[in-house]
């Protein structure tokens, strides 16, 4: 469904995103997951079409989806598929809703432009969407304005948003970080759902690893705008091959054992005006060697899962 | 081991004013809240935005004033002092804010926001500013270098560590930790969690830890206080325990567990939190509660010992 290869992206000539390689298939869920500033949001705006500031550019790589190349479309195609065939669901709900129109009018608009339903049509599209979104009410909820709603329910109205024109591929940056545990269970659970019934492929992009452990098939880990590795949910999390994502998971408070502590990384991530040389993560890495100072390790694909690392392999 | 701090039926009121086609309406962010700190322990206060857990940190710093109900640090009430009394006494009892970009003045060097609390308290530091400063950032695992910088230049972790030593400035021995580590990575809040393990065995310090984070609060606290709208509705002993409110065993239920080999069916809690304003009688869990009976909505539930612990609720499970 979705193909992303040796992505690259460049802000003149800063360079925060380079050598992001993964795929998804359909009623696939895939996890991107890193600390911030590792290139996470960025990956899922350039497969929008949707990079910030003018400069903004994808200088190699390519991203295809169902066959067709994004890179080079031209901006009027790229209207067509956004929000229609590639729904995108914001971190901040409070923020994608435009606070002086009645929910009906906002998620009508989806599908009027894409499906080209006419009004009546396009309201009972937006009702059927708010009711298997289990919204009570949806007639009514429609009459509303964003500020009536809690942020759960604004975050559902999003997601209503993002399926109204019944997409193949829908992209969640951060869908819950906003939200309390219960009414993140709630929405998670939403999405988990509808890429089960609707067979959609879900992109699903999260800083929170018990989200990425309960719903995601794959995972790809990123770190300093490189991704490093991927792989099953159950091998990233039972026997991650990279020092970093090692680290990452033993930053969890899993249920420890009396005494045992957290483990935690020394350092900070570095930011994209002081990237290092070689691999990006070597200045906090216990296994560095020479090498890894140079040179920039690639990802090495041994089956379903991809590691870039000159000394991958199981924690000592 | 003695009792650093007692609360007892601690409350908060707060009431908009009616106008001429509104009633006033009062809102009822910390209800009825009592509990013990005894010195050295950890306790960890769990609920959802709204629940009054971030009042109930300012209440005990006397931040705000409580509305009703009694404190006691150090055997002393801090409800009979002076604002100036109130004002020497907070160098014992030193909060960490959850925001660490906006808990520091921007235009502050980081050595002037580390002194901050000494010039307050009018104390001299020990050995010389400079020593002071340098002792402090060391202490919180900082280069002592960062000092000229100025908040912008930091990360957010390095900024939470400069929160941690103007609060450990003054050699307190509570310190109220307000979700110190919500706007944080996971590996920058493994890096906090593990300065303050070690500052409590250091300094001998007493925490109280707000957090939403159920399985952080496991790993960390020793004893953990369940809030729903503004009430402890159970107390958990040791952070094993099982749980006997249907609203804390919800809770735990609805946290994600971050193994995917145990993978579960969440059933989440279906509706929201109540308004908090003009509450009705009873339990205020119970429109949501699966073992609501007929007494939860005409009588509140108090605190009392059920399976060793204490709970709030008529039908505990």
């Amino acid at each position: 469904m979705l193909e992303v290869k040796d992505l690259a992206v460049a802000f003149g000539s800063i360079a925060p995103l380079s050598g992001v390689t993964f795929s998804l298939a359909k009623g696939e869920t895939l996890g991107i997951v890193g600390e911030s500033g590792s290139g996470k949001s960025l990956t899922a705006m350039s497969i929008m079409g949707l990079l910030p500031m003018s400069d903004g550019r994808v200088t190699s790589g390519s991203i295809v989806f169902d066959g067709q190349e994004l890179t080079t479309l031209n901006e009027s195609d790229y209207c067509k598929l956004r929000g229609g065939r590639i729904g995108l669901i914001t971190q901040n709900p409070m923020t994608s809703l435009d606070p002086l129109k009645k929910i009906g009018t906002q998620v009508d608009a989806v599908a009027i432009l894409h499906l080209g339903m006419a009004k009546k049509k396009a309201r009972a599209n937006t009702v059927d969407i708010l009711h298997t979104l289990r919204i009570p009410e949806p007639a009514l909820i429609c009459e509303r304005y964003p500020h009536q709603m809690s942020g759960g329910m604004k975050q559902r109205i999003v997601i209503a948003m993002a399926l109204a024109a019944d997409p193949d591929l829908l992209i969640a940056d951060e869908p819950t970080t906003a939200l309390d545990v219960t009414v993140q269970a709630q929405i998670i659970r939403l999405l988990d759902d509808l890429v089960k019934q609707r067979g959609l492929a879900l992109l699903l992009i999260t800083h929170d690893m018990s989200v990425v452990a309960q719903t995601c098939d794959r995972v790809v880990v990123m770190y300093a705008g490189r991704a490093i590795e991927q792989g099953p949910v159950l091998d990233i999390f039972d026997n991650p091959q990279h020092p970093y994502t090692q680290a990452l998971v033993g930053c969890i408070p899993r249920d420890l054992k009396d005494g045992e502590k957290l483990t935690s990384i020394p350092g900070t991530v570095p930011t994209v005006l002081n990237y290092p040389e070689g691999c990006k993560f070597h200045p906090r890495c216990t296994r560095a060697q020479n090498i890894c100072t140079t040179v920039q390790p690639e990802l090495d694909r041994n089956g379903d899962s991809a590691v870039a690392c000159h000394f991958a392999g199981a924690s000592i | 081991m003695s009792n650093l701090l007692e609360v007892r039926n601690l409350a908060k009121k707060f009431t908009s004013s009616g106008g001429a086609f509104r009633k006033a309406r009062t809102m009822h962010a910390v209800n009825d809240v009592s509990f013990d700190l005894p010195e050295g322990r950890v306790i960890g206060v769990v609920g959802e935005s709204g629940c009054g857990k971030s009042t109930l940190a300012r209440l005990i710093l006397r931040l705000i004033e409580p509305s009703a109900g009694t404190l006691h640090f150090n055997g002393e009430d801090l409800r009979a002092k002076t604002p100036a009394q109130m004002r020497d006494l907070r160098a014992h009892m030193q909060m960490v804010f959850q925001d660490p970009y906006s808990a520091i003045d921007p235009r502050y060097t980081i050595e002037r926001a580390v002194l901050e609390p000494f010039l307050v308290q009018g104390v001299k530091p020990i050995d010389g500013a400079a020593a002071q400063v340098e002792a402090l950032l060391n202490m919180v695992g900082l280069n002592p270098g960062l000092a000229d910088r100025f908040p912008h230049q930091l990360s957010g972790g390095q900024k939470q560590r400069v929160g941690i030593a103007r609060a450990l400035a003054l050699r307190p021995s509570l310190l109220v930790l307000d979700e110190p580590t919500a706007s944080l990575d996971v590996s920058v809040q493994a890096q906090i969690i593990g300065l303050l393990e070690q500052l409590r065995d250091e300094l001998g310090l007493t925490y109280l830890f707000i957090s939403h984070d159920l399985s952080l609060v496991r790993y960390f606290c020793d004893e953990i206080l369940v809030m729903y709208l503004g009430r402890v509705v159970e107390v958990l002993p040791d952070t094993n325990g099982q749980a006997c409110h249907p609203y804390t065993i919800t809770l735990m239920n609805s946290t994600f567990v971050p193994d995917p080999k145990h993978r579960r069916v969440i059933r989440p809690l279906e509706g929201e939190v109540p308004s908090p304003f003009d509450l009705k009688p009873g339990c205020a869990f119970a429109d949501r509660c699966p073992q609501v009976s007929e007494i939860c909505r005409a009588e509140t539930p108090e605190l009392s010992k059920h399976s060793g612990h204490l709970v709030a609720c008529h039908n505990p499970i």
